[in-house]
């Protein structure tokens, strides 16, 4: 057990179940799970075993059916939906394995768009946004439509919009599935590089082993539980 | 609200492929423009109609007309139109004998038609009718010229007094200015032996009376107050006063005023009056009944836009339904992803009625004023080619730049300006033949600004409700669900 000033997120006994009609399908069965601050933790298990549901509760995208989730003390689903609202926006970045940029939207407002929902027509958060690009490699594409990148490009530009808040934790769903070899390593280089230089806290869902292994920590997701 | 503007607006122009859903929001604004243009055309035109007529009718029609209840004549009228014209929002009050009179023609045995016979006193009549305005030719009904020149011509018969008759009527009769009429006032029994003859009386046509009211000019002679009196053996008695009102709207209330001022006694008779309203209630009644139907019917095409907002609305949540996802994850909250779509429904809602107000009044303007306009060539020759300009340029629109688009914008709206402006015109009630009965040259029009305001906000209203269930819909989609959507 850490203490708790060293755990960012405390999750404790998670139950999350799916409903279809009277049948109750339990997804996760009691999952307790501490992370530390700038962690890099991958967790891997076979398709269907709920990782994607962990994150999307770790990131207050879905609500459990039981238990608790920790931000230092802060139980996130006592919080209102507009709270809530803003906690994700402040606190978590999200990428996932499509990239789900918004179409209508060049790259440099797409990855300006969290920040722009609290405070629009900032010129430094544009300038920051650009500066993200730029770190990620995309210096000469602010102005580009997702429609006219490449997928390794798209899920860069994916990258600096979850980091332009400055999250404490940033939670990629298989970040790498969609993409080729090479974009993938390029995606991968990018993620070390974040985690060493700006100590954000990284949970990575994956099933690449090569990516597993050069992760701090790998957690294995079985029949709802924590290996 | 910024944020939600910001992301609004870009998916109201959606600028990129999708130029699908701007094209139905150019459509849902349309909807809604023609919805509104078409209300406040349709009522500026009812209400054209019912203004014209009123004015047509009241022009020379008395507000009030007084009269013992079988048509009686009584006397004391002078006092009594003194106590009327001291009632409050009386103009004035006229004394008139009013009764119905057959005619023959110079020469002639056979009786020609019934009409109606006004004897009035020209002066008083003037201002409570304006009869003299719709005079042509003398109002002198006992020193013309006329008068004497027929005596002259007729040795031996006597003129009783000159005549103003219906211009229509006067065609019908083929009697011209100076020509004599025979009225047949009453039969009278000469010889005491119950041989009733007609009493004729010799009147010299010494004017028409031209008020474009088929009514009046059709059926109507007008003469002397004090020649009527004699003939009708009523010296200082009359059985009708007509008033005039300072606003025509009072004529029910003030009507009770008039019968109590009257005060006529027991014998004399039951006080009646017959208010202008009464008078035309048949055709006044149909127009406010056509024009609540219209209201009726125009705020249901409003509805029917207002859906066309609401299935808009629908089909870009469904479409955007992965961007909500998108937007919830990156921390927009259900009220901010409600206002995005409130936003861009009451956009649509907005310019629909701001177009379809500025439409409406400009085709009310163009459907009012008369002047030389271009050929209606010219609005063909515009139309074609902007439609054309129009087709291609929504296949092409991803490829053209935003300055270009606004010159092209503004040379379709003048384009499409000047076209209506060639093609409007005011319609020639003459040339459709109606003119006769409306009385009118030209189709009315009256806006009506209290209408149109109320209209606007009608729709504004409308519009904004369409966009709940859309907004709602969206802010309630889960994240997840909604990221998972293909």
């Amino acid at each position: 057990m850490l203490n708790p000033s060293e755990a960012l997120i405390r999750i404790v006994d998670l139950h999350k179940s799916y409903y279809d009609g009277e049948s109750e399908l339990p997804v996760l069965r009691g999952i307790d799970l501490e992370i530390k601050t700038s962690e890099l933790l991958a967790v891997v298990g076979a398709s269907g075993v709920g990782k994607s549901t962990l994150l999307h509760i770790m990131g207050t995208l879905d609500r459990p059916t039981a238990g608790r989730v920790l931000y230092g003390d802060q139980d996130v689903f006592t919080l209102q939906d507009t709270e809530l609202a803003r906690f994700r926006n402040k606190e978590v970045g999200f990428i996932f394995q499509f990239h789900h940029l918004l179409p209508e939207f060049n790259a440099l407002e797409n990855v300006a768009m969290a920040a722009l929902i609290t405070t629009p027509n900032n010129k430094a958060i544009y300038e920051q946004a650009a500066s993200l690009l730029e770190y990620v490699g995309l210096a000469e594409r602010l102005s580009h439509y997702p429609g006219q990148l490449s997928g390794g490009e798209r899920q860069r530009v994916a990258i600096a919009r979850a980091l332009i808040n400055n999250p404490k934790i940033v939670l990629a769903d298989e970040p790498t599935g969609n993409l080729d070899r090479r974009s993938s390593e390029a995606v991968h280089k990018l993620l070390w590089d974040l985690n060493t230089k700006s100590g954000q806290t990284f949970v990575i869902v994956t099933h690449n082993s090569e990516l597993a292994e050069q992760v701090d920590r790998v957690v294995q997701l079985v029949d709802g539980k924590i290996f | 609200m910024k944020f939600e503007w910001f992301v609004a607006s870009r998916y109201l122009r959606s600028r990129r492929k999708q130029s699908f859903i701007s094209i139905i929001s150019i459509i849902s604004i349309g909807g809604v423009a023609l919805g509104v243009a078409t209300v406040i055309l349709v009522i500026a035109v009812l209400d054209g109609v019912e203004h014209g007529l009123k004015d047509r009718f009241l022009s020379n029609e008395a507000h009030v007309a007084l009269h013992i209840f079988d048509h009686s004549f009584f006397k004391g009228y002078q006092e009594r139109i003194q106590r009327i014209e001291a009632i409050d929002n009386v103009v004035a009050a006229s004394p008139v004998i009013f009764a119905q009179i057959g005619v023959f023609r110079e020469h002639s045995n056979t009786i020609q038609g019934a009409i109606y016979i006004k004897g009035i006193d020209p002066v008083l009549e003037d201002k409570v009718t304006g009869f003299s305005t719709f005079v042509m030719g003398s109002t002198d009904f006992q020193n013309s010229e006329l008068i004497e020149k027929a005596a002259l011509m007729k040795q031996g018969e006597t003129i009783t007094g000159g005549i103003i008759l219906g211009g229509r009527l006067a065609t019908r009769l083929g009697v011209m200015k100076g020509d004599v009429l025979r009225l047949l006032i009453k039969l009278v029994d000469p010889g005491g032996l119950g041989t009733l003859t007609p009493d004729l009386a010799n009147f010299v046509v010494i004017g028409f009376y031209e008020s474009e009211m088929e009514a009046y000019d059709n059926n109507f002679g007008f003469i002397h107050i004090d020649t009527a009196q004699k003939l009708y053996n009523q010296e200082n008695r009359v059985n009708f006063i007509f008033v005039r009102l300072t606003d025509a709207e009072l004529a029910p209330q003030i009507a009770t005023k008039i019968e109590d001022a009257a005060d006529f006694s027991v014998l004399e008779g039951m006080p009646d009056t017959r208010t202008w309203m009464e008078a035309q209630a048949p055709l006044f009644s149909a127009l406010q009944l056509e024009k609540i139907a219209t209201v009726i019917i125009e705020a249901l095409i409003i509805l029917v836009a207002s859906f066309n907002i609401a299935s808009t609305l629908i089909m870009t949540v469904m479409e955007k339904t992965k961007d909500v996802g998108t937007l919830r994850t990156l921390g927009s909250s259900r009220g901010n992803i409600m206002r995005i779509f409130m936003i861009q429904g009451s956009v649509i809602g907005t310019l629909g009625t701001m177009i379809g107000t500025a439409l409406g009044l400009a085709l009310c303007w163009l459907l009012s004023t008369n002047a030389e306009r271009p050929s209606y060539w010219y609005a063909l020759a515009l139309v074609v080619p902007i439609s054309l300009q129009f087709l291609i340029a929504s296949r092409h629109a991803m490829r053209t730049k935003g300055g270009w688009k606004l010159a092209v914008g503004t040379l379709w709206l003048i384009g499409i300006g000047f076209a209506l402006y060639c093609a409007v015109r005011p319609i020639s009630l003459v040339d459709l033949g109606l003119s006769q009965i409306y009385q009118m040259h030209h189709l009315p029009i009256k806006v009506n600004w209290v209408f149109v305001i109320f209209i606007n906000l009608l729709s504004f209203a409308i519009c904004w409700l369409a966009t709940l269930y859309p907004a709602w819909q969206a802010a309630n989609l889960k994240p997840v669900e909604a990221l998972q959507h293909e």
